[in-house]
């Protein structure tokens, strides 16, 4: 029997729905009788740091919507999702007891869950949903909890420092309409800078020098593709699966794994990017000539075979990668380590480097991305003691996770978002090559409740886990006995070495990195057209031609009107 | 009242269907409401601002609802003609082996398929028809450089439609399985004595016999004209076939869940579920004309 989808859809929002309707009048009462918090006349003296890591007299129940990597194994045996070694520790320090309501599987599943969550207009008290237009949906349905003021007085020092380090924009994003009803993501700058992950291994044994511009890049591919260094199935260049994207957005600004980002910034291109022309208009970087030539530039990489001939169906990019086929990938910092540990499992000489890619007059140029993009939302129906909680795990997470045992997947901790100082890999970087080289020792970084919050951690561990000479640095000297440890400081040491070393030459910013109100309604249809047409101009699929009537489509399909919505938010 | 206790096992084991069908089909009908308003999820269903018609305005303003809606026919047509004629030659064919153990055989390999989700089939056709699947690699022993068959619109729908066939011909052909054993062995014994040949036997005896089921089926089916199936195309499909894959549900789903866009996709779900309510009428209608079948 088929299902009537439409009708599943319907039975989903409605069912979930009719019960909201009832229960949201009732849970409201209850959050205002409740809304005399018996914590505060319990402990009246604390204030400031004390209060943001107070423990609670009673324990306190939160439940969350939890998302989970279904391939992660690093759980023992015995503990789940609600009782592992971070729920444990929130209930033994503050009396907090996490109750998971649901899980879904990182991506897609998640994405839904969270969407019929927000229909349903009943949310668990706190979830992290990756996607501003969720935070954005459920504050203009006054789902969600005004947490300003509980804010300013459980934040903990730390985490006002790092929204401080954002120079207001933390908040501004965390907000609706002047309110703060979330937690705000707060990434390194550095998640939204894309640069070359190249096998170093392969240039030394074609002795090829390390590709700087697009052209030295073409003949790099081609070289590893005729050697077949991967085997006969090799990859030249790797590009994106059917789920992500061929180049960040200002939607979705950062972390884009296996995009062509720096091929784009290298030839002055910034698709899915609100441009200031600097002349009062604005321009949306996909429309540009620039965007034209380079997608002339990778049809024809394509054509030759160098890009990966399942870009845009395949199931997962890091397949190919894991399995040591693939030569030149791009991605942020963390892609090369954290993102493909399996390669260094299967490969333990995979020397994988990062580097720029430069334009053809030798500028490095990147688009850059927004604070952060995933939010922690708190229901409006949580009561006050709830919400400190939700406060208070997160003020936990960020002073204490240096000291977690990180063999246990910090993903685990509920409610984790991450909040990291704007700068904190590119000081890591310096700082750590400091320790390595003699110039400091880690005890100098122990500095309790720094902006840096991992810093002593890592301090302490990378003579272990890194070994001399440190003047040039590859998967030789590198320990992987702490696996956990070895992605992260490979990360850090090798993934954010161009970002905190080489100047960059052109930082472009998104005029806007959130909808306006046309975009609610269109931006669904012409994202679809911009996808489609990108994918088949590269595949060869379509015609470049094809490009200058996407651009009149888009145009007129309510592209026009958009661009005048984010012109206006320039004269602000 | 005596005939109530008598038959009170009936109304028992009915029970939980109707529990079912209250709980998923009743209930959720007032969501239909959503599709005339501007659904606020924190004001709910009562609260939320009523906009008449306008959602099935824009629907309908969307270049993609024409895409859409001629995918949905053609994919839903091509599978609805293929699922009655395949399925009916297999059954024929399997009809007329005399190797009883074979038969048996065929008959349950056939028909597994049928018992997996589009989830698992999906990596399977993936397997395939991929970029290093089997298709390519056969291809690759007669000089033929690979296929992206996966990313091409041109035979994506054809794709589909041979795939859904070839998972369900196996099942689909139980019902003229069990039509043929309930054909009278003296029609084929008396056409033999007659100098019938094989052909002919098909010809005049199995085939009339069939006449009634598969007008019944294909009358049926005509209910399920908008229904392209979800599952299959979803775990198939990527942006580089939108053009020909894309189907109602698929576009209800990303519209709905992906998009946020509650109520226009509550719209463009209700359309469908009107046309299918009228297709399934008519369809009924029919079945009673040329089939003589009723349910009520």
């Amino acid at each position: 029997m088929k299902k009537n989808m439409a009708l599943l859809l319907s039975t989903a929002l409605l069912g979930v729905s009719l019960t909201a309707c009832s229960s949201s009048n009732d849970s409201s009462n209850n959050s205002q009788e409740s809304s005399s918090p018996e914590t505060s006349s319990e402990s009246p003296a604390l204030s400031g740091d004390d209060l943001a890591f107070s423990k609670f007299p009673k324990p306190v129940d939160v439940h969350i919507g939890m998302v989970v990597d279904p391939t992660d194994k690093t759980l023992p045996e015995g503990d789940s999702v609600s009782n592992n070694q971070y729920t444990r520790y929130l209930k033994e320090k503050y009396n907090i007891n996490v109750i998971v309501d649901w899980t879904a599987a990182t991506g897609n599943d998640f994405k839904q869950k969270v969407s019929l969550t927000i229909a349903s207009g009943k949310l668990p008290d706190g979830m992290v949903v990756d996607d501003r237009s969720f935070m954005t949906k459920a504050a203009s349905s006054g789902l969600l909890y005004d947490i300003g003021e509980l804010f300013d007085q459980y934040a903990s020092k730390q985490v006002k420092d790092i929204m401080a380090s954002t120079e207001g924009r933390a908040l501004e994003n965390a907000s609706y309409k002047g309110k703060m009803v979330s937690l705000p993501n707060i990434t390194v700058d550095t998640d939204g800078v894309h640069v070359m992950w190249i096998r170093k291994d392969w240039l030394d044994k074609l002795s090829l020098p390390v590709p700087k511009t697009v052209a030295d890049l073409e003949k790099t591919a081609k070289a590893f593709i005729d050697n077949k260094l991967g085997g006969d199935k090799t990859i030249g260049i790797a590009g994106p699966s059917k789920n992500s994207f061929p180049y960040s957005t200002f939607l979705v600004s950062s972390n884009n794994m296996a995009g062509f980002d720096p091929i784009f910034g290298a030839m002055d291109a910034y698709p899915g990017y609100w441009l200031d022309n600097g002349d009062g208009t604005v321009s949306y970087g996909t429309t540009s000539e620039n965007t034209k030539k380079t997608l002339a530039l990778l049809a024809d990489w394509y054509k030759k075979g160098l890009i990966d001939p399942e870009v845009g169906t395949r199931d997962n990019t890091g397949d190919p990668i894991n399995a040591n086929q693939t030569g030149i990938f791009f991605g942020p910092w963390w892609a090369g380590g954290y993102g493909n540990g399996d390669s260094f499992k299967n490969d333990p000489t995979a020397n994988w480097q990062a580097y720029p890619v430069y334009s053809d007059d030798g500028k490095w140029n990147t688009h850059m991305k927004t604070t952060g993009s995933t939010y922690t939302v708190i229901s409006k129906n949580a009561k006050p003691d709830v919400v400190k909680a939700i406060l208070i795990m997160n003020n936990a997470l960020v002073r204490d996770e240096a000291t977690f045992d990180l063999s246990v997947a910090v993903g685990w901790y509920p409610l984790r978002n991450v909040m990291a100082a704007a700068n904190e890999t590119e000081y890591e970087y310096t700082e750590l090559m400091k320790v390595l080289k003699g110039e400091a020792e880690p005890e100098d970084y122990n500095e309790p409740n720094s902006l840096y919050k991992l810093m002593y951690a890592d301090a302490k561990k990378v003579r272990d886990v890194v070994k001399p000479p440190f003047d040039e640095l590859g998967v030789s000297n590198f320990s992987t006995a702490n696996f956990g440890d070895f992605q992260r400081l490979y990360s850090l040491l090798i993934g954010d070495r161009p970002f905190a070393t080489t100047p960059i030459d052109k930082k472009v910013y998104s005029v806007t990195y959130n909808q306006t109100p046309t975009m609610e309604t269109k931006w669904a249809n012409l994202k679809k057209m911009e996808d489609e047409t990108v994918l088949k101009i590269i595949l060869g699929q379509a015609q470049l031609d094809s490009f200058d009537k996407f651009v009149k489509d888009w145009k007129a399909q309510g592209g026009d009107e958009i661009t005048a919505e984010v012109a206006e938010l320039l004269k602000k | 009242m005596r005939k109530l206790g008598h038959q009170k096992h009936y109304y028992l084991m009915l029970l939980p269907g109707m529990v079912w069908l209250v709980m998923f089909s009743i209930v959720p009908m007032f969501g239909i409401l959503m599709a005339f308003q501007n659904y606020n999820p924190g004001m709910g269903l009562l609260k939320s601002e009523w906009v008449g018609l306008e959602n099935f305005k824009y629907m309908f303003q969307l270049n993609d609802s024409k895409t859409v809606i001629t995918n949905t026919l053609i994919i839903a047509v091509g599978k609805i003609v293929l699922n009655l004629i395949v399925p009916l030659v297999f059954a024929i064919l399997l009809n007329e082996l005399r190797n009883l153990r074979y038969k048996k055989l065929v008959q349950t390999v056939v028909y597994l398929p049928h018992f997996l989700s589009w989830v698992i089939m999906s990596t399977i056709v993936i397997g395939i028809f991929g970029y290093y699947g089997v298709v390519n690699t056969v291809f690759g022993y007669f000089g033929v450089d690979p296929q992206l068959f996966m990313a091409d619109a041109g035979i994506f729908r054809q794709l589909i439609v041979g795939t859904d066939v070839w998972k369900e011909f196996g099942y689909n052909a139980i019902i003229y399985l069990a039509a043929l054993t309930g054909v009278n062995p003296n029609l084929y014994e008396a056409a033999a004595i007659d100098g019938a040949n094989r052909w002919q036997l098909i010809r005049h005896v199995t085939l009339p016999a069939l006449t009634t089921t598969v007008v019944l089926l294909g009358v049926l089916s005509l209910g399920s004209v908008l229904n392209a199936g979800f599952d299959q195309v979803y775990n198939l499909y990527n942006p580089l076939v939108y053009s020909t894959g894309d189907i109602l549900d698929t576009w209800v789903y990303r519209l709905g869940l992906q998009n946020l866009q509650f109520s226009l996709a509550t719209a463009a779900g209700l359309f469908k579920s009107v046309i299918s309510f009228v297709l399934i009428y008519i369809s009924y209608r029919l079945a009673y004309r040329y089939a003589d079948y009723t349910i009520f």
